[in-house]
């Protein structure tokens, strides 16, 4: 009995106490995530297990739940992380290939993760050490070699041969076949991590100067007809044309980061084309240019043949710099920086140290941060599997030193179509639309349920309608205390992780007198968050939206106005609703919206005295077409159904992340690394929901 | 022998605080926990990310491990219970201290990973707001002394001890030495929920476990720093001078390791302007405001 995942070795002697003190010291990663798994009713707090923030870290993967096809090449990149020996738990999942067959499998129930734990401690104790272990492989760690011009990056080509645009040897570049992995940068144990050339600018020099205008050498997006001041550096401008050959070098030793090494020698030959009338001329300021040898007049380093800077443009001074910065910083697919370098320190210059590296030549050509400053930019995905971050998420940052000047967030769940068929039975299609949404099922029943009543123009009855919106209130405030859990994790707030993710999972499934006993906490606990100390430094003023972007829910409601679907709800008048606001628009005033909410749904509930999930409405071989609108805890969705004969022929629903997710772009644009992804988290996605 | 018994004490209480660690991260409490986990990881296997720079991912835990022993060299945990009571040692545990930052790095840069590297750079760029906070608090501490040795430091404290002397100089210090070992709330180069880990992320099994090791010796240096400087070393009634030691650095470094459980981790702006900004500004308060007192009222 050994585990897929057995780490090489015979099992004896000390290895035997080993694997026993691997089965008892548990570290779990969990996918989709610990959020997801709470929404099942799964609590792994209790569990005697360690979660951990990185697959790195964890020797047992557990999957909650059936896992999106989208996410399972993600899973499988996860998995490859772990370092051996790692094992699966299965609870519920169904098929997760591309990962192994999961070496325990159990239901999705809190007795099911009790057993699974369990049997896996007894096969980690007796299995986790093999003689013979097999390599893991899919096709999501794939690493599929492509050949690209240095001079000519759009051509890309499966065989080496020559550029058909300047003949140049193609050279081999390393690219994943998938683009994203779950934690991007990380190195896969033994297998050869894929990872995406990130390239945030692809700066080739020659396009930066106009034909005979003048231009700074700092800034090549100032020309100018005359010469002149640079009006952002005060420099003098210089001939585009010697910026330009000058820079063309930089734009190949930058242009090379993200190629192999072997291509430089290639390059020295093709500029050579390049080369000037023979004067002399400083390596740091082009515009020096002197008939004889001597010291430059601005910085006083010897002067050098002008040929030798052009034709070593890519040279000592920039290859260099272009290798050993580029290759590290900026281009974390893992080029070896450092194998460049003993090609170029042959051809050195006098009066250069040969690792002479010029911060000005090496940024030159890069795209500017809003503080004028230039620096590496590099492009780090966060998520799917991302502690902190909604699972299922995949967030691209694109950082600029530690400040975000782009940002991408798209759902890996992706969209199931709302019907399985031409027609569904109208019990059939309740359930798959409440199982679609696994964070927020109740909200998703109900809506469903009450669009085919609006469908069928059947009414339940007042008690019923009672009862269904407690189910939904109930189900706000666990979604929220998931959501204070989850903001705890992130914000190392670690007790609120705690306290709020115990709280959810007491009042998830309670009846009205089970909430009674816990409000008393649940109200303490809103209390506190806020009051916590850093907690208003922490969130006041970041992610802030206006007044005119589109929004939805509590980051609607939390910025003063916005429309909350329950207002017009007969029922939730009865039961004493009133629509809560708050002005603000940040992160801040979104925690004290839902802490708010909270405490009104508590209210609400005790005022229904009854919650009853939705029971799919009697309707029989009735026809129509009918539009309902919910408040889910996450903002309005609204569903249409079209009945014939009593089934379910067309659909359509719009949810509350499909308009949330457009903000990403907004709440993280230049905001610090820890400040853009609470700026994310604040806006409570959920990727099942994104249906555009 | 007396460098046995610190070492053997120095063990025990990383022990005791890896125990304190795993209640404060993971809310559970278990004495025998840390010892499992520390026994699974040497049986783990020690990746080498691919294109790492070997060298410095290697020898950052380790050097980190080194800087944390060089700073328990010149902590008194009785008169004569200290490895080396260097004239300079209040001095020397700062430097010794310094290499935190150098390990920090290279364990970021090492792995080549984004995560890793962003962390070991947000460490670097708060150098300035945590150094200027230990040094300039030491520097009260030692005027009032009128020595750096760590011993002479502890013996002036008789009368008074110096958090109640200078409860501005420890407060700072307490925060910088928190900031020093990154804990939270000041945890910013390991960050679970923002950096997956951080300067941690990308070590495994062996490499994992010198890691830890080396963190928990930091903040028991740093823990013994802030008891021989503010909270009067092994001054105490009735229990022996090993044992009042031991528990004031035991209960100072559990306090640093849990306070953070309780509120969001600070942010890196804020982090910085306040230490900058305030954080300098109280410190040389501190020693504008000892001195007075030194030349006033001698005690």
């Amino acid at each position: 009995m050994t585990i897929a995942g057995a780490q090489e070795g015979a099992m004896y002697g000390i290895r035997r106490a080993v694997a026993a003190a691997m089965a008892r010291d548990l570290t779990a990663f969990v996918l989709p995530g610990p959020s997801v798994a709470r929404s099942m009713g799964i609590d792994l707090a209790n569990a005697h297990l360690r979660l951990v923030g990185t697959p790195r870290h964890a020797n047992l993967l557990i999957v909650v739940g059936p896992l999106p096809p989208g996410l399972r090449d993600a899973a499988a990149v996860t998995y490859a992380q772990m370092p051996r020996p790692r094992a699966i738990l299965a609870l519920g999942a169904g098929d997760i290939a591309p990962l192994p067959d999961a070496d325990v499998s159990a239901p999705l129930t809190r007795a099911g993760l009790r057993s699974g734990l369990a049997d896996l401690r007894r096969v980690i104790a007796a299995g986790a050490f093999r003689a013979d272990t097999g390599e893991f492989n899919a096709p999501a760690l794939e690493v599929r070699v492509e050949y690209t011009c240095p001079m000519h990056p759009e051509i890309i080509r499966d065989a080496p041969g020559d550029c058909p645009k300047c003949g140049m040897t193609l050279v081999p570049r390393e690219t994943a076949s998938d683009g994203h992995g779950g934690h991007g940068g990380h190195d896969m144990p033994r297998e050869d991590r894929p990872n995406p050339a990130d390239h945030a600018h692809a700066g080739h020099a020659q396009d930066a100067g106009g034909s005979g205008a003048y231009t700074c050498p700092m800034h090549p997006e100032v020309i100018s007809d005359a010469p002149g001041k640079c009006p952002k550096c005060g420099m003098n401008l210089a001939k585009a044309e010697e910026v330009e050959s000058h820079g063309h070098g930089h734009g190949h030793g930058h242009g090379h980061a993200s190629h192999a090494p072997s291509a430089h020698g290639d390059h020295a030959g093709q500029d050579d084309k390049a080369g000037g009338s023979g004067a002399y001329t400083c390596p740091m300021h082009p515009e020096v240019i002197s008939d004889a040898p001597g010291k430059c007049p601005k910085c006083g380093m010897n002067l050098v043949k002008a040929e030798e800077v052009e034709s070593h443009g890519p040279g000592p001074g920039h290859g260099h710099g272009g290798h050993g910065g580029h290759g590290k910083q900026q281009d974390h697919s893992g080029h070896d920086g450092h194998a460049g370098h003993g090609g170029h320190s042959k051809a050195a210059i006098d009066g250069i140290e040969p690792h002479f590296m010029s911060m000005v030549e090496m940024t030159k050509d890069q795209p500017r941060s809003s503080d004028g400053l230039q620096m590496d930019w590099i492009k780090v995905p966060f998520g799917p599997f991302f502690p902190g971050l909604p699972a299922g998420l995949r967030l691209t940052l694109t950082l600029d030193g530690d400040t975000v000047a782009a940002s991408d967030a798209t759902s890996l769940v992706g969209a199931t179509d709302l019907m399985d068929g031409p027609q569904m039975r109208v019990a059939d299609f309740v359930e798959r639309l409440a199982t679609m949404m696994p964070l927020s099922p109740v909200s998703y029943r109900a809506l469903a349920c009450a669009a085919i009543e609006v469908a069928a123009g059947v009414e339940p009855d007042h008690d019923a309608r009672r009862a269904r919106a407690a189910a939904v209130e109930r189900e706000r405030i666990a979604s929220h205390l998931n959501w204070l859990a989850e903001f705890g994790l992130q914000s190392g707030f670690l007790w609120l992780a705690a306290r709020a993710g115990a709280l959810q999972l007491a009042v998830q499934g309670a009846d009205v007198a089970g909430i009674a006993t816990q409000a008393g906490a649940i109200r303490r606990l809103s209390r506190r968050v806020q009051a916590a100390p850093l907690m208003r430094m922490r969130l006041r003023r970041i992610a802030r939206i206006g007044k005119d972007a589109p929004a939805s829910g509590p980051v609607e409601l939390a910025r003063g106005g916005g429309s909350d679907a329950r207002t017009g709800d007969p029922t939730l008048k009865d039961l004493g609703f009133e629509m809560r606001v708050r002005n603000g628009g940040d992160a801040l005033a979104r925690l004290r919206q839902r802490c708010d909410e909270i405490a009104q749904s508590l209210d609400l509930i005790a005022a229904a005295g009854r919650i009853a999930v939705p029971q799919v409405p009697d309707v029989d071989r009735v026809s129509g077409e009918g539009e309902a609108r919910i408040e889910t805890p996450r903002g309005t969705a609204s569903l249409r159904v079209k009945l014939a004969n009593g089934k379910v022929v067309e659909a359509d629903l719009d949810t509350p992340t499909d308009v949330n997710i457009a903000l990403v772009e907004t709440v993280t644009a230049q905001q610090e690394l820890g400040d853009a992804l609470s700026a994310v988290a604040s806006l409570d996605l959920s990727p099942w929901e994104v249906r555009g | 022998m007396s460098i046995l018994v610190v070492l053997l004490s120095l063990a025990a209480g990383a022990y005791a605080l890896a125990v304190i660690e795993r209640w404060a991260v993971h809310g559970h409490l278990s004495l025998t926990g840390p010892a499992w986990a520390a026994l699974a990881l040497m049986g783990r296997e020690s990746l080498l990310a691919r294109k790492s720079d070997r060298l410095f991912f290697e020898l950052g835990p380790v050097l980190l491990l080194v800087a944390g022993l060089m700073a328990v060299a010149v902590i008194p945990l009785a008169p004569e219970l200290i490895i080396t009571d260097l004239a300079t040692g209040a001095l020397f545990l700062n430097a010794a201290l310094a290499y935190v930052l150098v390990a920090l790095i290279m364990a970021g840069w090492g792995p080549n990973g984004a995560y890793a590297m962003i962390a070991g750079w947000r460490f670097l760029g708060q150098f300035i707001a945590y150094a200027m906070l230990i040094v300039m608090p030491i520097t009260a501490v030692a005027m009032r002394a009128e020595s750096l040795s760590t011993v002479e430091i502890v013996a002036s404290q008789a009368q008074l001890w110096n958090v109640l002397y200078q409860p501005m100089g420890f407060v700072l210090f307490v925060v910088a030495a928190m900031g020093l070992a990154w804990l939270p709330p000041l945890d910013l180069p390991d960050a679970t929920g923002e950096l997956a880990g951080g300067v941690e992320a990308e070590y495994t099994g062996v490499r994992l476990a010198v890691l830890r090791l080396a963190r928990m010796v930091i903040i028991l240096a740093l823990a013994g720093a802030t008891v021989t400087f503010y909270l009067g070393g092994w001054l105490g009634p009735w229990l022996p001078a090993w044992a009042w030691s031991a528990i004031k650095i035991l209960v100072v470094a559990a306090a640093m390791l849990s306070v953070g459980r309780y509120m969001p981790r600070i942010r890196e702006a804020r982090y910085l302007a306040l230490s900058w900004k305030l954080g300098i500004s109280l410190a040389l308060a501190n020693i504008f405001v000892v001195g007075v007192i030194a030349l006033v009222v001698p005690i």
